[in-house]
């Protein structure tokens, strides 16, 4: 199959022809709504309507012509057949919906046998649709989140509140805590859930793919629902010396340098929220990695390794 | 593009769907509007028109009107290739399409999902979002060249792009993309590496500029039996080997994810840990000091010991 490659200049040529079919099926729909479903304006989505309106079948009389009307802020569509089945979908439009479909059956619940065969079929119907061995080579792994996403966008939507299960990485602890869930964002392709939270009573932001359970609660409104009372955490200054191994410091620090600024042997200067997980991601690379200051830090660090090959030496 | 030249593009198509015969391009130019100019120009309008269609994925079926007699050939649109059939779906199938479509919510297929969803909303069958469960997947992958790399290993192009190296350099790279896929969160390109002559596994955020078509399409044979995540499973995430891992009571949570736990006192769980790469299991090792304590295998106990005592000497 063909694709549309973009910015061809062709988009308004497509949305022409998949205006027709949606009004068929959506007799009658405010002018703004149809705007905001194919993403333009509604002085752009006037001009494609007066378009469709001089188009039709040879002859071109008002008995070939499309009917529509529109100027009551409403639209509708009639003497229309020709057009009023849903085009075929494009290459990236069949993956989309693979890949979307794959991703909802991983989520599901392995024992729903009758959802999981559904979602099967589906997958296979799309797949004759396109002349193309991409969706066999283009795979997502499953995130499991789903659920707990779920969960926390209904309470976002509803304003309520969910009790979750939350893996601290810089303490290694699973903690049990309401939170009143405000908003999802997402940096370096990880989730992240802004939300108040009654254990701290602050408001606090959670990694979505380290939230272990969620389910609604029944705790009302946040005890002080006011975000600019974000209490943004003191951030500790450090100086590392870098031997090797500069692109995993860089994506785990979260250092945003030019490749070039970062040699070995280099000391640079990173910041963290917590000392624990400063220390412990430091500790992760085994000495190629070491920290310069603060002092006192760097004592506590030795002093980790030296308990730990302890352990080691223990059991010899 | 001109709203004359699109509602010509928007007449030719619904003269063609409706035709139940060939029509030869002097029909066309007779009875469609929009055709005007010398001989020659509606000759070259035509061209172009035909080509603009077929780039937008309609499928112009083109037949010579009497193969013994006259050479002039005849067009149509055939309806069955010109608008989507899935079959028969019910209200529950075309809500876990739209869930699948959802997924892709500021993520890299966004818009092909949006125009999918648009299409299926065409077909006028009411969603049924109450037979489904509760699932909310999401689809994390940013990179601007997910389109670009799923066009290439559709069409066997050879890419080149410049990759962050361990070391944090920039290398070119020229390889033939066999697949992506996507594990524990991070999307790969799989494919054969040019200059290494070895397949080899690029993680998507280190590619660092905008992937380059080097070649023609079919610039390499199919792999028509890659299986990417299989591959993926098979080298960075095969986790063959495994290693006797004493963990603290209450600690250790990341570890213990796939652990299997042969005993347990009051202070340590021994526990069974399958790993893949056995750097990064030893970076995961470290990360938990002495909450961690490696037995067996011996080969794996001393990298760790031989790592404290570099962290050790490090911080002295």
């Amino acid at each position: 199959m063909n694709r549309n490659t973009p910015h061809s200049g062709l988009e308004r040529t497509e949305r022409l022809l998949d205006l027709v079919p949606y009004l068929a099926t959506h007799q009658g729909i405010p002018i703004e709504e149809l705007a905001r479903e194919f993403g333009v304006t509604k002085t752009q989505l006037t001009e494609d309507l007066y378009t469709l309106w001089m188009c039709g079948l040879p002859g071109y009389t008002a008995l070939e012509l499309m009917d529509l009307s529109f100027d009551t802020g409403y639209v509708s569509i009639s003497n229309a057949e020709t057009l009023a089945r849903p085009r075929v979908l494009n290459r990236d439009e069949v993956l989309a919906l693979i890949l979307g479909l794959e991703a909802l059956q991983g989520d599901a619940d392995s024992h729903d046998t009758e959802l999981g065969e559904t979602i099967s079929q589906l997958v296979s119907k799309l797949i004759g649709l396109v002349d193309t061995s991409v969706p066999q080579k283009v795979k997502a792994g499953t995130t499991a989140l789903s659920i707990q996403r779920a969960v926390i966008e209904s309470a976002i939507h509803s304003r309520g509140s969910v009790v979750i299960s939350y893996h601290s990485i810089s303490r290694d602890e699973v903690s049990t805590r309401v939170i009143h869930p405000l908003e999802f964002s997402m940096s370096n392709e990880i989730d992240y859930i802004l939300a108040f939270c009654e254990l701290t009573t602050s408001y606090r932001t959670f990694r979505l793919d380290r939230i272990v359970a969620a389910k609604p609660s029944e705790v009302a409104s946040p005890t002080s629902p006011h975000l600019d009372s974000v209490i943004t955490a003191e951030r500790i200054p450090l100086v590392l010396n870098v031997g090797s191994r500069l692109r995993d410091v860089a994506e785990r620090f979260n250092l945003d340098v030019a490749p070039q600024a970062l040699k070995s042997g280099t000391t640079l200067k990173v910041e963290s929220f917590t000392t624990d997980w400063a220390m412990r991601e430091i500790m992760s690379f085994g000495g190629e990695v070491s920290l310069e200051s603060p002092q006192e830090l760097r004592k506590s660090l030795q002093d980790r390794a030296l308990r730990a090959l302890n352990a080691y030496k223990g059991l010899v | 593009m001109a709203s004359r030249k699109n509602e010509r593009l928007i007449n030719l198509t619904i003269a063609l769907l409706a035709t139940k015969r060939y029509l030869t391009k002097s029909e066309i130019f007779r009875t469609i509007e929009g055709y005007e100019g010398t001989a020659e120009s509606k000759e070259r309008m035509f061209e172009r028109d035909k080509d603009d269609l077929r780039r937008i994925g309609i499928v112009i079926d083109v037949q010579g009107v009497d193969p013994g007699f006259e050479d002039e050939p005849g067009y149509r649109i055939h309806p069955d290739a010109y608008s989507l059939n899935l079959g028969e779906l019910n209200g529950a199938e075309v809500a876990l399409l739209s869930l699948a479509a959802e997924a892709w919510r500021g993520a890299a297929l966004a818009e092909p999902a949006q125009s999918a969803l648009v299409k299926l909303r065409s077909l006028g069958i009411a969603s049924d979002f109450d037979a489904l469960p509760n699932l909310s997947p999401k689809l994390n992958v940013q990179s601007h060249n997910f389109v670009p790399l799923t066009r290439a290993i559709a069409d066997q192009i050879t890419v080149s792009f410049t990759y962050t190296s361990a070391q944090l350099e920039e290398e070119r790279r020229t390889v033939n993309p066999f697949g992506l896929g996507s594990r524990q969160g991070n999307w790969y390109l799989v494919g054969h590496d040019k200059v290494r002559a070895d397949t080899r596994t690029f993680r998507l955020d280190r590619i660092v500029d905008q992937v380059e078509f080097t070649a023609k399409k079919g610039s390499f044979p199919v792999e028509p039996t890659f299986d990417v995540l299989a591959f993926l499973d098979s080298t960075l995430f095969d986790k063959r080997q495994i290693a006797e891992v004493s963990i603290r009571v209450g600690r250790g949570h990341a570890l213990r994810g796939d652990a299997q736990i042969i005993s347990s006192d009051d202070e340590f769980d021994l526990c069974r840990i399958p790993y893949s790469q056995e750097s990064r299991f030893v970076d995961s090792i470290l990360w938990h000091g002495d909450d961690a304590i490696v037995h067996e295998p011996i080969h794996l106990r001393n990298k760790i010991v031989e790592r404290l005592q570099a962290l050790v000497s490090a911080h002295e």
